[in-house]
């Protein structure tokens, strides 16, 4: 297994004016090369914490965290010159323009001016920024200024680049937008690590991720094999009002292996399966076999909040709001 | 190696950025124009009366306006500071290789040119009222100041860091700055004052460097006023850039 971040029992306490709070509680993660690795959580839960010594910005109290290939509390200097971090609040400056602020941001990881003018052209070209190049950070729409701070991240080419709530504040299209240009990192081979409390983004965006609350990992897995691990797929399966089709049907797939559940409402079927896309074509061929008649089919997804939901007994969408604990 | 090219490319960052800002630089430049134009007139009286040392009014009031001048310049910095740690520039760059001493000397840097452009300005204005200038007495009196401002610059910006906030910031600044500047005799001499302030004032750093920018004034530079203003501001100047980097490498921003 390639790992480009490994921790092991990672932690960190803060001292506040009520005593000591455990920020980070042992957190131990392996991150393979080249993937999109995300930390889901309630603000609070200790994500950006842990991004925060991951990425040099904060002394680790205890545990190791090895990045790209370097010891974080060793040789931070290494780490830093390998990895990129964009944090929630981007940090370009706002009177200079967008290719100033690339230029500098390259000089300050060493490339001498001709390579970082090149870089900094690119860049603005596989991000969109082109035709804004010149123009001042401060004219900037919301989406350019956050896809000006993915390029000043990885502006030196890392290895690993950290983003801290990428899309915090971004209307959807915009969002969707900087989705795409985060995979096509991957796929150009920058391993990705990033912090999110947006269900939606965690889904569509990790290729692994783990959920984080009260500065421990609840779970850790695919997207996919989090929400299986719930209760599978939901199949609803509406029948032709025949006579007994609702109770033919019932009988003949409650007797698959692959149902788990099964309830039935009139002409309604409802079935929990484990892999809903396998399960379907066999359930349709089954029920055609049997000339039971069906008039819709839906096949629907649990989500990962039903995971944290199922994990922590609270919904991620209301949790963090009762957390006393500082933002993450 | 390092440090010196990282500095420099902070540095035009930091110049570049405050041309930008053309207002910035006018408030900057009429201050100590102001304190010439409309406070010079009241001490025309003052030459002759106990305790007020010799040379012309504007030979003792001008290097107090060059002193306040790089105080105020150095005490002021961490309010940038504060305002990059919001915007998220300090993390930023704290996340890249940088140098830590370049990230805090960058801007320092920057302020203490343009210092010297407003004292340069200062002087010239003075030149107009009737000061005389000391050449050899005023490139030493340049030192002092460079070394006074980055001081002030580095203690700010590291209280800046410390504090993370405007107003836990601006209350420890502003709390500190009005007790040196009264105790160091910026405006007028502490000669003028009782035995007991004159002799407080001699804890006070800043009170050292006014002694000696009087002295360098009217062109006396061998005086134990001014080695007194190098021995308490040079080690002092270590000490606190050493701490303020040190708060870099590990600030919790």
């Amino acid at each position: 297994m390639d790992s480009i971040i490994t921790t092991r029992d990672l932690r960190k306490s803060f001292r506040s004016p009520r005593g000591s709070v455990d920020a980070v509680r042992g957190v131990s993660i392996d991150v393979e090369r080249g993937e999109i690795f995300g930390f889901l959580g309630p603000n609070g839960a200790g994500k950006t914490t842990c991004l925060r010594m991951l990425t040099t910005l904060l002394p680790i109290d205890g545990g190791t965290a090895v990045v790209a290939g370097y010891d974080v509390a060793a040789h931070p200097e290494k780490v830093r010159e390998r990895i990129g971090y964009v944090s929630q609040l981007g940090g370009a400056d706002d009177m200079a323009t967008g290719r100033e602020n690339l230029v500098l941001q390259g000089r300050l990881y060493g490339a001498d001016l001709p390579t970082v003018s090149a870089r900094a052209e690119v860049l603005m070209g596989i991000l969109d920024l082109a035709e804004f190049a010149d123009r001042k950070v401060k004219t900037y729409s919301g989406g350019q200024r956050r896809r000006l701070d993915v390029a000043l991240g990885i502006v030196h080419e890392p290895e690993v680049l950290f983003l801290d709530e990428p899309s915090t504040g971004l209307d959807p299209q915009n969002r969707a937008n900087l989705w795409d240009h985060v995979r096509a990192l991957r796929d150009r081979g920058t391993t990705i690590f990033l912090t999110t409390h947006y269900l939606e983004e965690a889904d569509a965006l990790c290729d692994r991720l783990v959920i984080m609350d009260h500065g421990e990992i609840v779970i850790e897995g695919t997207p996919r094999d989090l929400k299986r691990q719930v209760s599978g797929e939901s199949v609803v399966l509406s029948l032709r009002n025949e006579d007994g089709a609702g109770a033919r049907a019932s009988a003949l797939l409650g007797a698959q292996p692959y149902v788990r559940e099964l309830s039935e409402e009139g002409d309604q079927v409802r079935l929990y399966v484990e892999d809903g896309g396998a399960a379907l074509p066999q359930i349709l061929r089954l029920l055609d076999a049997d000339q039971i008649g069906v008039k819709s089919v839906s096949l629907s997804e649990p989500t990962l909040d039903d995971v944290f939901l199922r994990q922590t007994g609270r919904s991620l969408r209301d949790a963090g709001s009762d957390d006393e604990g500082r933002a993450a | 190696m390092k440090t010196v090219r990282d500095t420099g490319l902070l540095f035009h960052r930091y110049t570049v950025q405050m041309l930008r800002n053309p207002v910035w630089l006018f408030v900057g430049f009429s201050t100590p124009i102001l304190y010439l134009v409309l406070f010079t007139p009241l001490l025309k009286e003052l030459p002759g009366v106990r305790g007020f040392p010799t040379g012309g009014v504007l030979q003792i009031f001008l290097p107090g306006i060059l002193a306040l001048l790089a105080f105020a310049s150095g005490s002021s910095a961490g309010f940038g500071t504060i305002f990059e740690l919001q915007s998220g520039l300090i993390e930023r760059l704290r996340v890249t290789p940088a140098s830590r001493f370049a990230i805090l000397f960058g801007p320092l840097l920057s302020g203490i040119v343009t210092m010297t452009v407003f004292d340069t300005v200062v002087v010239a204005v003075g030149v107009a009222f009737g000061f005389h200038v000391h050449w050899a007495g005023l490139a030493v009196l340049t030192v002092l100041l460079w070394l006074l401002a980055i001081l002030m610059g580095a203690f700010s910006t590291a209280t800046a860091l410390v504090t993370k906030e405007i107003s836990a910031f601006a209350a420890i600044i502003n709390g500190i700055n009005l007790p040196i500047l009264l105790l160091a005799g910026v405006l007028l001499p502490i000669s003028l004052g009782p035995l007991w302030l004159r002799v407080l004032a001699h804890v006070n750093p800043l009170y050292y460097l006014v002694v000696a920018a009087r002295s360098l004034a009217v062109g006396h530079i061998a005086t134990t006023a001014v080695w007194q203003a190098f021995a308490v501001l040079v080690p002092l100047c270590v000490l606190v850039l050493a701490w303020a980097t040190r708060v870099f490498r590990r600030a919790v921003a």
